[in-house]
């Protein structure tokens, strides 16, 4: 790519975390069978008219104000008409001239600024399963809020396009707008791609790529599409306006349409809505909300608490977990046993839980003292354990767990010492295996040790024992 | 005894209330008269064997109302009297239906209406022409014609219409009984299968404006279904059924009584004038310089609307479906044996207006006009409390005279299009005959939100004439 500029812009459509659809009461979650969770006014029927969620709303001007966009004032929806049969009014409620916000822009990990074109709000239409001699049309997902936000023609490689996407996810997971899960379709992106002659300014003709199904995959294709576009130009070839399908298991593109076969929307001013004007106490409502951006927040994980990237990056991935984290840490100011904690054992509890995170009882105030006691030996790590599985699920406090099921870490040396008697006595093959110089053989003898005093015993005073017992035994 | 079926709705109600009449009977009655010599009109598109449940209370319950076939009652047939909708149930309630039944009004059945309210005579429906009760060989006006011919004809004491053009004031007129379309946002359009969006509003059509002041108590207010429907507070209606209201102001827009109007509806317009002033109304003359854009402006946005409105209608999910050999060809097929005509003609001119290119110049430029229109009204009632005008240029026409001539049709509109544009009320009440014994009509205009003056006017002027209490022969048999 020596002669030439790459320039990309994406088009994103997120889901918003909303509980109703966005011009009716049908619930958003989806799982359920086909065609059973619609009504009326999301499957167009006859007469029926859209109302707009204001849940959607708010999420919107939460986006703009996080990606730094001028609200506009006045807002209306427009209908995009075009024929399909999961778009069961035959035309979408979307926004075209007047879109939620714009002109604003996103920060890249590399610190490089990406504009944005413009956020704006519309429904999303069903699915279509096509089968050999048939097709089937899914309406659970008619009516879904989505918000398109377009980004401005400034990334200028496949790998920049990434990060984009990446920071993009983040943010949008930060501020509890959208799941941002692509696999499972809560975010669809859409690139244009073209390329100039080096020092050029005029923009070359620019390519649609479609049917991406995961960042790498947008990286691969704009690759794809960037080489191919390249090796035209390189032999005196016109590139055509239109619309390409990235196939991910071939791993190139193909024609979808040509600019003569793109549609015209006749967009015109839904008349079944009203225009209207975002109240300054929304916006004022929604600030608050954005907070610091993910980026900073993940800096100062880095910088004030001295965490990895790999650690930061998961812990502002989820604003749950960053806001748990900070709280604990004032509990307990060893960020990165906090850090550790919460990453393994704490979301491994999680995760066996329906609810995942949120099904977590425990306060950070209470899981900062069990990575606490861990620390000062008052539990070893089984125990510590134990007490995060009882208290991820109650929020009792460790003291009242720890007494209640007798976990304290027995640090008591002759208690050890006579266990770590028995131990050495009935295992007489493994004490000659570690004596011949199998080192690994003595945490078998501390699981014994373990075993016998019901996980209390503190692991390393049991090993320095049964060294010193067996070592001395041979002196 | 006079015949029952003569009576007002109120006055039955009346009677069912003192026990003088039996609802149900009642009901039986009306039902026998629209299946025996109703049947001429062909003002129905069904008759209900039995009532659609009601249940609630109110002063009119009891008495039997007709809906405009484009108006959904859950479980019952609805077609917009179109084949692509031919066998389509309504799975809801509109809010107005609801709202009927919770006020304990019998709904008897559907009646007939031009393709997607799309014409002014009631000849373009799938179910063939309504004729008009005054002249069998005439039409009765339209889109609302079958319910308008069915009150005049006492089929039913009154009934629902829709209104996007003057689809019910115009059938009013021509059938010689009160239509009233209610300012834009006062009745909810939930369940009103749409045409032009901006634009239609369900409205009562009866016999007088008692009926008709005590339908609107029913029927408006806000909804939540319809972010259109506005959220303000409803007047109890019948309080204008009164002395006509002290120094009342009315304007006479003087491009409404240019070329075009015919002589026998000036004559009886300038009569309505004079029984207003001998009641000591004022009458002031006003413009409202942008009507002759009025036509041109509601065919744009009209037709815009409505070409997106239909697209619904594609043979996918309810209604016909014509198999194609791909999806395209299923669409095509669907829509080409399910739209009459007139439907056709208006997809095909929203289309046009809509496609860039043609947006700015034809959909864009009629959003400016029809604001210009609006301020026109905005202007003329700074000065004046009401706005009085014919309802249609003529008495009704010659079935067939027309429908090959949309211009012309379209002109029959003139006078009730800019209330549409302008989303102000609007009412049509008879007010005499022409040589050939057809009905006349004037039409009242008022400010937004303000129908009790058209109702205190319109009763006012019921109070002393009696062509509202004229029927035509068929109405006797």
């Amino acid at each position: 790519m020596n002669d030439y500029d790459i320039v990309i812009g994406l088009e994103v459509h997120c889901q918003l975390k909303t509980a109703s659809k966005i011009f009716c009461g049908c619930s958003t979650a989806f799982e359920n069978p086909a065609n059973s969770n619609i009504c009326p006014v999301c499957a167009g029927y006859p007469g029926v008219l859209p109302v707009f969620n204001a849940k959607a709303l708010s999420l919107g001007v939460r986006t703009s104000l996080a990606l730094n966009c001028k609200i506009n004032e006045k807002i209306y929806f427009e209908r995009k008409n075009y024929f399909y049969p999961d778009l069961p009014k035959n035309y979408q409620i979307s926004q075209f001239k007047q879109p939620l916000g714009e002109k604003g822009f996103i920060e890249l990990l590399s610190g490089r600024k990406i504009g944005i074109t413009r956020v704006h709000l519309e429904e999303d239409a069903g699915k279509s399963i096509h089968k050999e001699n048939y097709s089937l049309v899914d309406l659970n997902r008619t009516g879904t809020p989505l918000m398109e936000i377009v980004s401005e023609p400034d990334m200028v490689s496949p790998q920049e396009a990434y990060e984009y996407l990446t920071a993009l996810k983040m943010l949008l997971r930060y501020i509890g707008v959208s799941d941002c899960d692509m696999e499972k379709g809560s975010l669809r992106c859409d690139a244009n791609i073209s390329l100039k002659k080096k020092g050029e300014t005029k923009l070359g003709t620019k390519v649609e790529l479609k049917n991406m199904n995961s960042f790498k995959g947008v990286r691969d294709g704009l690759n794809f599409e960037a080489f191919r576009q390249e090796k035209v130009l390189n032999s005196n070839e016109k590139i055509f306006q239109e619309t390409r399908l990235w196939d991910d298991v071939g791993g190139k593109t193909v024609v979808m349409r040509t600019k003569e076969e793109s549609h015209d929307y006749r967009y015109f001013p839904e008349p079944d809505l009203l225009d209207f004007s975002i109240p300054l106490s929304l916006i004022g409502q929604e600030k608050p909300k954005v907070g610091e951006s993910p980026l900073k927040c993940r800096a100062r994980f880095l910088s004030v608490y001295g965490l990895g990237e790999k650690d930061a990056d998961t812990l502002v991935g989820e604003p749950a977990f960053a806001e748990f984290f900070e709280a604990a840490c004032k509990y307990f100011n060893d960020p990165k046993k906090i850090a550790g904690w919460f990453l393994g054992p704490l979301l491994e509890q999680a995760n066996t839980l329906t609810d995942k995170f949120d099904g977590i009882k425990i306060t950070p105030e209470n899981f900062a003292q069990v990575v606490k006691y861990f620390s000062e030996g008052k539990l070893n790590n089984l125990a510590a354990k134990k007490v995060l599985a009882f208290a991820a699920a109650t929020n009792d406090s460790a003291d009242k767990i720890i007494e209640r099921e007798g976990l304290t870490q027995v640090s008591d040396e002759s208690a050890i010492e006579a266990l770590a008697k028995e131990a050495i006595a009935e295992n007489v093959k493994v004490v000659e295996e570690y004596k011949g110089g199998k080192q690994q053989a003595i945490m078998f003898l501390v699981g014994q040790v373990m075993k016998k005093s019901k996980g209390k015993a503190n692991p390393q005073m049991a090993r320095g024992l049964l060294e010193e017992i067996i070592n001395g035994g041979n002196k | 005894m006079s015949n029952i079926t003569h009576l007002s709705g109120l006055a039955l109600a009346e009677k069912i209330k003192a026990g003088a009449a039996d609802a149900a009977q009642l009901f039986n009655t009306f039902r026998d008269k629209i299946k025996g010599k109703g049947k001429e009109l062909n003002s129905f598109v069904e008759v209900y064997d039995t009532p659609v449940a009601a249940k609630g209370n109110s002063v009119l319950s009891g008495v039997p109302i007709a809906i405009k076939d484009n108006i959904c009652i859950k479980g019952k047939r609805i077609t917009c009297a179109s084949k692509i909708l031919n066998t389509h149930t309504a799975v809801y309630d509109a809010t107005v239906i609801e709202r009927l039944k919770n006020a304990g009004l019998r709904i008897i059945g559907t009646c007939n209406m031009d393709e997607f309210a799309f014409g002014s005579s009631t000849e373009n429906s799938c179910y063939g022409r309504v004729k008009n009760p005054w002249d069998l060989t005439r039409i009765p006006g339209g889109s609302s014609g079958g319910s308008a011919a069915a009150v005049a004809a006492r089929l039913v004491p009154f009934a629902l219409g829709s209104d996007t053009g003057g689809s019910i004031r115009q059938p009013a007129a021509l059938c010689g009984v009160v239509g009233m379309k209610p300012t834009y946002g006062r009745v909810s359009r939930f369940g009103l299968i749409a045409f032009g969006s901006s634009l239609d509003q369900i409205g009562p059509i009866t016999t007088d404006m008692a009926d008709c002041a005590q339908l609107l108590n029913i029927l408006c207010g806000e909804d939540k279904h319809d972010s259109t429907c506005a959220a303000i507070a409803v007047p109890d209606f019948t309080q204008g059924l009164s002395e006509l209201k002290p120094g009342v102001r009315i304007g006479i827009p003087k491009e409404y009584f240019a070329v075009g109007l015919n002589v026998e509806v000036k004559a009886s317009i300038d009569e309505v004038l004079n029984v207003f002033k001998s009641k000591g109304a004022k009458i002031v003359e006003v413009t409202l310089p942008h009507t002759e854009y009025a036509v041109a402006t509601y065919y744009i946005i009209g037709a815009s609307e409505a070409s997106s409105n239909l697209q619904r209608f594609d043979g996918v999910r309810y209604g016909l479906r014509v198999k194609g050999d791909n999806l395209i060809d299923t669409y095509a097929k669907t829509r080409g044996e399910g739209f009459g005509a007139e439907a056709k003609r208006r997809i095909f001119l929203g289309t046009y207006s809509l496609s860039s290119g043609y947006y700015d110049a034809y959909f864009v430029r009629a959003l400016k006009v029809r604001r210009l229109i609006k301020e026109d009204f905005d202007k003329a009632f700074k000065t004046v409390d009401v706005i009085l005008t014919p309802t249609s240029p003529t008495a009704a026409f010659k079935a067939g005279e027309k429908i090959s001539d949309p211009l012309s049709m379209y002109l029959s509109d003139i006078y009730t299009i800019s209330a549409n544009l302008a989303g102000v009320p609007a009412v049509s009440i008879p007010c005499g005959f022409n040589k050939e014994n057809l009905p006349i009509g004037f039409q009242l205009i008022g400010k937004a939100f303000d129908e009790m003056t058209l109702i205190n006017l319109g009763f006012a002027y019921q109070n002393v004439t009696d062509f509202h209490q004229k029927m035509p022969k068929i109405a006797y048999e």
